[in-house]
């Protein structure tokens, strides 16, 4: 009778224990968390801070910026490819916010989406606030810009975009307030 | 190689009739406004459909080749890049800048909330002028920023945008009271309040007097070095020292003195401090 039970409980734990692996490997490997690092990684963000001024940027505020708007561009590629809303929180706020809201809404409605590869940003700091409450940048970034209507692709092009960006520190990192494509800086 | 040439021209030839092989060309402007309306001129025939992909819009529409596309204002509302994509048969595209339209606010950024007066370098502002649509005007303005207290203006200047802000730094002013830090740009004013509280105190005086108690301390009216009263509330600390050792009291001030109950019978020596700012030192005498 023991033995019988000793049988059942090691024949009941090795399936268990074996769906318990899959599901964690299934977790791991399709977790948002993975999805996102994976995306950032094909973000190459630099900056430079030289030109800063009135205030120079602190070692640890540079860091931040290159996290942060690398983190927004990483968002930003997934909401316009995906049309939904939801990675854009914490990346943006204000007038940001409310044109890559519009952009989705828009997208959602006429089937388009937009894909941004392989993107490379050079980031200049041109202003930094005397209080440290706003800091402008200029980014060249250069990406392929690939576009679909439903599953047909209607245009990809390998594109470089200057954008001004004010960016202003939130509660724990710093958000994009305004992206503003330019012709030239 | 006669023979493919045949069968493209045959093939191009049978799409022409169907009217996907038409030849389309368009004409993107040259400089767009934010908020304005505009448009695109197309050549061909046929029909065809239209993208307009930019900041905020993402639109799909059917053409006639060789019509205008009219751009709605609604659609050119976020300055930025836009994207013209003409598709019959196969698609071309052409980009085009939509820039800030004129300055509609003044974004107006001011430090400190409350500031020491004769301050050097304490006051500063940040200014960006946004069109109506909340683009950044990037265009060079001249902004404004003057400062005045009680009527009478203590600082002003014109700063030139550059990469659309303007900023400046000054010093605070002599007086206690609000401070007025205005920044304009045409009829564009955007008002903003800076506090100016009293400085660290200056000449800072103590009496004392026996009582059957102890000792009363208490502080002459405190001003700062430019007269503004020192705010109620600002501790001063009194230091006894006598023959069984030193004791402090701290007191905040009110109604422009601070007052403290020292309960000590021998001889004993009281000074006075607020903040970094040390007071004169008295001596009483002991218990009669």
């Amino acid at each position: 009778m023991i033995g019988t039970t000793t049988i059942r409980t090691v024949s009941g734990e090795f399936p268990i224990r074996f769906a318990v692996a899959v599901i964690t490997l299934c977790v791991l490997l399709f977790s948002p968390v993975l999805k996102l690092h994976a995306a950032d990684a094909g973000v190459q963000v630099q900056l430079d801070v030289k030109n800063a001024g009135p205030r120079a940027v602190e070692t640890l505020t540079e860091r931040g910026i290159l996290r942060d708007y690398r983190f927004a561009w990483t968002s930003m590629a997934q909401a316009l490819e995906s049309n939904t809303v939801d990675p854009l929180a914490g990346a943006f706020s204000g007038e940001a916010m409310q044109w890559l809201r519009q952009t989705v809404a828009s997208q959602q409605k006429s089937g388009l989406s937009r894909r941004y590869l392989d993107q490379s940003h050079r980031l200049e700091v041109v202003f930094y606030a005397p209080e440290g409450d706003v800091m402008e940048l200029h980014d060249t970034a250069e990406y392929q810009l690939q576009i679909r209507d439903g599953d047909t692709p209607i245009h990809d092009e390998h594109v470089t975009v200057r954008y001004v960006v004010l960016m202003t520190p939130g509660a724990d990192r710093w958000v994009v307030r305004q992206l503003q494509a330019v012709p030239q800086f | 190689m006669s023979r493919l040439l045949r069968f493209c021209a045959v093939i191009c030839l049978a799409r022409s009739f169907v009217g996907v092989c038409a030849a389309q060309d368009f004409h993107v402007p040259d400089s767009a406004v934010a908020g304005a309306e505009s448009s695109i001129s197309t050549t061909g025939s046929g029909k065809g459909i239209f993208y307009l992909v930019g900041p905020g819009v993402s639109r799909k529409s059917d053409i006639v080749l060789g019509e205008e596309v009219q751009l709605a204002a609604q659609d050119l509302r976020n300055a930025g890049d836009y994207l013209a994509i003409v598709c019959s048969g196969t698609c071309r595209s052409e980009s085009f800048f939509v820039s800030a339209s004129k300055p509609a606010n003044l974004t107006f950024l001011v430090h400190p909330s409350r500031v020491p007066v004769a301050l050097g370098d304490a006051v500063s502002g940040v200014a960006f002028p946004f069109d109506r649509y909340h683009n950044l005007v990037l265009a060079a303005e001249n902004i404004n920023f003057q400062l005045t207290a009680k009527g009478t203006s203590l600082w002003s200047r014109s700063v030139r945008t550059q990469n659309g802000v303007a900023w400046f730094r000054t010093a605070s002013g002599k007086s206690a009271g609000p401070l007025q830090v205005v920044a304009s740009l045409g009829d564009l004013n955007t008002p903003r309040a800076v506090q100016q509280v009293a400085s660290d105190p200056c000449n800072l005086r103590i009496t004392g007097q026996r009582t059957p108690k102890g000792i009363l301390v208490q502080t002459e009216p405190i001003h700062d070095c430019a007269g503004n009263v020192v705010p109620d509330g600002t501790i001063v600390t009194f230091t006894a020292t006598g023959a069984v050792g030193m004791g402090t009291v701290d007191a905040p001030i009110k109604q422009g003195v601070a007052r403290a109950q020292i309960e000590v019978l021998g001889p004993t020596t009281i000074s006075v401090a607020s903040g970094v700012v040390m007071g004169n030192e008295i001596r009483v005498g002991a218990q009669p």
